[in-house]
């Protein structure tokens, strides 16, 4: 497909004797918001550790412009061109604005661009005050923030959020939201995994749910074409 | 009692008036265990690496090899580095047995299994988070490996002071390949020894003051280092 800005073919993935996914193909829509939802251990978080260059499949072909790759020379190229956030992304014992510099400081930018393009996601994320604060030191929502302005410094091709509004207060949850839809909004394609139905709703153009070890899409809009979704859910949380 | 003071008062003298011989002495135990911790150093650190990070048959029993050797008596390592560097060793013809050279490769043959397991722990522990971020973020595997070992530091500084611990308070190794030879491979452990075994408590005690006083230092440089020493 022309406008994905990555496509994952054939991925297969098993822990032992248990096959995990069984996925045909996945496309990332340039541009967009994807939604990608299922049961606890489904294997959301696997899926987008694969499309990050991150976690090994036992079997897949990536495909991003115009050219397959195998794994081998696929897996560094995708950790040039996408960032993958933790649920609870995991913060440097370092400051603030050197947390959002170390992704910059690998890609060799200038001094001063470095500093400029630090300061510019700070105040985006609104932790311009806290730059010289220990990024340990800082909230959950604080944290989630300063995860969303490290990756969205790098400018990657893709940005993919792995639950990213779970264990947050309604505040911090709202700021979240707000800052992933900017993000898609100044053009970054994002996706993220979630169990929030709400979350879907607000913020996602394309919906996967993943259902024994396979991919289906669903709408997005109306609400009772989530009842797949919302079935699997009410199961894990029962 | 008044043995142990008059001993006691007679080691103080010893190391405030500087005497020549007991200095050669402390010279020579830095010397040596400082050589061989900065060479067992950089051979621990790529092999704790591959165990916390490498993929490949055998590496659980590498893990516990390098954990068994870890007690491995320093006599019994003395034995072994003897035997190979003796007339009739494989390593006889390099004629470095009795030398401070045979002392620091039995020392850093000593320190490498306590080094590896204790890096091998620390990083270990490490979140693996913070491996998969820093590769996210554009780093190469061997920016990631120094992101994981900024992130472990404490642990991997306590790893280097408790090898430098051993091999600074060891006996065994020093006194079999070493010699105990006056002014060239006598260090602090073996002269502590011999002098015992004289009755000659002074120097003894002024050179057991010598090792707690370094003891001491050590742990206040890794509580420094390590911030409160409490949770955070």
């Amino acid at each position: 497909m022309s406008n994905s800005v990555l496509e994952l073919l054939g991925v297969r993935m098993a822990f032992g004797q248990r096959q995990l996914l069984d996925v045909d193909r996945i496309a990332f829509r340039s541009d967009s918001c994807l939604a990608l939802t299922g049961a606890n251990g489904s294997g959301k978080t696997t899926l987008l550790k694969i499309a990050a260059g991150l976690m090994k499949p036992n079997d897949t072909t990536v495909s991003f412009d115009g050219k397959d790759f195998p794994w081998p020379q696929a897996a560094p190229k995708l950790r040039k061109r996408v960032v993958y956030l933790h649920q609870f992304p995991y913060m440097f014992d370092a400051s603030v604005f050197d947390n959002v510099a170390y992704g910059l400081r690998r890609k060799g930018l200038p001094t001063p661009e470095l500093r400029a393009r630090v300061r510019q996601c700070l105040e985006w994320s609104g932790l311009m005050g806290l730059s010289h604060q220990n990024a340990r030191s800082l909230s959950g929502g604080e944290r989630q923030r300063l995860a969303l302005a490290r990756a969205r410094a790098l400018k990657p091709r893709l940005l993919l959020l792995d639950e990213p509004t779970s264990n947050m207060d309604e505040e911090g949850r709202e700021q979240t939201v707000f800052l992933i839809r900017r993000m898609v909004a100044d053009g970054l394609t994002v996706a993220l995994a979630t169990h929030e139905r709400q979350l879907v709703a607000q913020v996602a153009q394309v919906h996967w749910h993943l259902r024994n070890k396979h991919l289906e899409e669903l709408p997005v809009a109306p609400r009772d074409e989530h009842h797949a979704f919302e079935r699997d859910n009410s199961r894990t949380t029962a | 009692m008044n043995e142990i003071l008059s001993a006691s008062g007679r080691a103080f003298e010893l190391l405030v008036s500087g005497d020549a011989e007991l200095w050669i002495i402390i010279g020579t135990s830095f010397s040596v265990s400082l050589r061989a911790i900065i060479i067992a150093v950089p051979l621990a650190l790529p092999l704790a690496l591959l165990l916390t990070l490498g993929h490949f048959p055998g590496r659980r029993a590498l893990v516990s090899i390098f954990n068994s050797l870890m007690a491995v008596p320093a006599v019994v390592v003395g034995l072994t580095v003897y035997l190979l560097l003796s007339r009739s060793g494989p390593f006889g013809d390099l004629k470095q047995l009795f030398t401070q050279t045979a002392m620091v490769v039995g020392q850093v043959v000593l320190a490498l299994p306590l080094l590896v397991a204790m890096i091998h722990a620390a990083l270990q522990a490490a979140d693996r988070r913070a491996w998969e971020t820093a590769l996210t973020l554009g780093a190469s595997r061997g920016r990631a490996m120094l992101t994981l070992m900024h992130e472990v530091r404490f642990g991997l500084i306590a790893a280097v002071i408790a090898g430098f611990g051993r091999i600074i308070a060891e006996v065994g190794v020093s006194l079999m390949v070493g010699g105990n030879i006056l002014h060239h491979t006598r260090n602090i452990p073996t002269a502590i020894a011999l002098e015992t075994s004289k009755g000659d408590f002074a120097q003894g005690i002024a050179l057991g003051a010598v090792l707690l006083f370094l003891a001491l230092l050590l742990n206040f440089f890794l509580n420094f280092f390590q911030g409160r020493g409490e949770l955070a």
